[in-house]
């Protein structure tokens, strides 16, 4: 290990004992991120099995519920409803996020605690309570089964996420910076725009991931307030895995498990967000 | 008018999220405390007058009390294997500080973060339906004679729970474990405690903020849970956020469903806070 030639020092444990510590550790953990990774797996094997059942391991190789996935009027009428979504839910919550977190961290007004509390809520609060009140809410709006309210749904669910990242980032904003931008002449949206906005940019990337991906995995709330012109592609899974087991559903559940790795990926090129987390 | 400028510097920044959660959030949530204050009449609809007959409701009858029970215990144990099976990761996460070693585990981590909750269970419901993965493997290997009915067990609900819910507590175990300083960790062994004793006397001890923080972000999720148990364990599981969708969606009982629901809400903050009191005295105590 590098910490004993780091610190020549230190007595050199034994290479047995060494090896020992390895194993007794990287055994368990092996086991534990196979569990982790098993359903994912399955799931996207079983996406390829070129019969009408789920068996496991598959008869052979096919990408035909891919091709009856993606000719199906249905789920092409779900996915552009959870792009578009997406795109809503993003561009709500890194707005709104980005102001509060900045606010949060910066702000010295009276009740900033109890605002934090409640902008990290939706967080603690049980998701069929969000999903009761919403429905019993919305009800009454005629919100329900409508893209507005499932963009005000989602947005809620994904806020906490926003700013709680962009507050990690906040955080570790030097103050002195902005304060040089004034000396030097900058209006306060000038300095806001040009200085603590890009300093803020890997907070507000992974802010975005993690908007993009609630949005795009919600159904807690999402199965009661959607109808029939408003099923997101979860909620449509969500139906089809309560109905019937077709592999169909496998392969769109792969699918939405790709999307979720490229946006991960895209970002992680541009923040190093497994370094950040 | 300086003054007053520095004293609510901020405000601004924050005003539109506070509109927007007092909008979507706040006013929902006292929909659903005043929705659960009212009787109902014969069709379900709620009476104008002022009862507590939905929170007797929800304490008598054994249908939705026993639910509460089962959902702590549940959460509880939910909560107890992720800090175990979450420990060790984050563990090896945090002494795999660079190459792909420590890229492909996060991958792994974080990726079942990234994917559907629905997805997830659908996964459990492939590995454990009947001619899944499991079974094929526990025929095949002559442990079993036919498929077992894993699926609908409890069993299985705690599992495809744990299994849901872990990536949330390796994260804040990685970050505490990541921020000990490797100079204490030698300091001990220099000083003759071998490895074991080091784990258990220093690390285990500085890393408890971050076992506090995934318990307090476990804890919360596992008891307002319901979209995993319903699809891997049935509507049937007795489990209080089941019983609030099953009350939505199959008797439109919404007062009963909004008691209970708020119940479980007031049963989910005082457990929280007592593990948050439970661990800030700990850390008094050992500090001082």
């Amino acid at each position: 290990m590098a910490e004993t030639t780091t610190a020549p020092r230190v007595r050199r444990r034994p290479a047995v004992a060494r090896h020992a510590g390895r194993i007794a550790l990287g055994v368990p953990v092996t086991a534990i991120l196979l569990f982790l990774a098993a359903p994912l797996v399955v799931l996207a094997v079983s996406s390829l099995n070129p019969t009408a059942s789920l068996e496991f391991p598959p008869q052979g190789v096919s990408l035909r519920w891919y091709a009856s996935v993606l000719s199906s009027p249905d789920w092409s009428v779900s996915f552009r409803l959870s792009g578009l979504l997406v795109l809503m839910v993003v561009a709500t919550t890194t707005v709104l996020g980005t102001l509060a977190a900045y606010g949060l961290t910066r702000g010295t007004f009276p009740g900033r605690r109890l605002v934090e509390g409640v902008a990290l809520a939706p967080l603690m609060v049980p998701e069929i309570i969000i999903a009761l009140g919403l429905l019993y809410y919305f009800q009454g709006l005629g919100l329900l089964n409508s893209v507005p309210g499932l963009w005000l749904a989602h947005s809620l669910v994904a806020l906490p996420f926003a700013v709680r990242t962009i507050m990690i980032s906040a955080a570790r904003l030097d103050p002195a910076l902005e304060r040089a931008a004034a000396t030097l002449g900058a209006g306060p949206v000038r300095v806001f725009l040009t200085v603590t906005l890009p300093l803020l940019r890997p907070g507000i990337l992974a802010g975005a991931v993690f908007a993009a991906v609630t949005s795009l995995g919600e159904v807690a709330v999402s199965v009661l307030i959607s109808g029939a012109n408003t099923t997101t592609v979860p909620v449509r899974v969500f139906s089809a895995v309560k109905f019937e087991l077709d592999p169909s559903v496998a392969a769109v559940s792969t699918l939405l498990m790709l999307a979720s790795v490229v946006v991960m990926v895209v970002v992680d090129r541009l923040t190093r967000l497994t370094e950040a987390v | 008018m300086a003054a007053v400028r520095g004293r609510l510097s901020g405000v601004g920044f924050v005003l539109p999220a506070v509109v927007f959660l007092v909008l979507v959030f706040l006013v929902p949530l006292v929909r659903v405390l005043s929705l659960s204050l009212h009787p109902v009449d014969g069709a379900g609809n709620p009476l104008p007058e002022f009862s507590l007959v939905q929170y007797q409701r929800v304490f008598s009858e054994t249908f939705f009390s026993q639910a509460l029970v089962r959902s702590f215990q549940t959460s509880f144990l939910v909560t107890a294997l992720c800090l175990a099976l979450g420990y060790p990761v984050a563990y090896a996460l945090s002494r795999v500080r660079t190459g792909v070693l420590r890229t492909l585990m996060f991958v792994i981590v974080l990726s079942p973060l990234l994917t559907s909750v629905v997805v997830r269970s659908y996964g459990w419901v492939v590995l454990l339906s009947a001619n899944g993965a499991v079974n094929r493997l526990l025929v095949g290997t002559g442990i079993t004679d036919q498929p077992l009915p894993l699926l609908t067990s409890y069993t299985a609900v705690v599992i495809s729970v744990t299994h849901v819910l872990l990536p949330f507590a390796i994260i804040p175990l990685t970050t505490a474990l990541g921020g000990i300083d490797p100079h204490l960790r030698r300091a001990s062994q220099s000083l003759g405690a071998g490895a074991v004793r080091t784990f258990t006397r220093v690390t285990l001890p500085l890393s408890l903020p971050g076992v506090a923080a995934a318990c307090m972000v476990v804890f919360p999720l596992a008891m307002g849970i319901y979209i995993t148990p319903l699809l891997v364990g049935g509507a049937n599981q007795p489990l209080a956020g089941l019983r609030v969708y099953s009350q939505i969606t199959s008797v439109y009982d919404y007062p009963v469903a909004a008691a209970l629901s708020l119940t479980l809400l007031v049963l989910t903050l005082v457990c929280v806070a007592a593990m948050g009191a439970g661990f800030r005295f700990w850390e008094r105590r050992h500090d001082g």
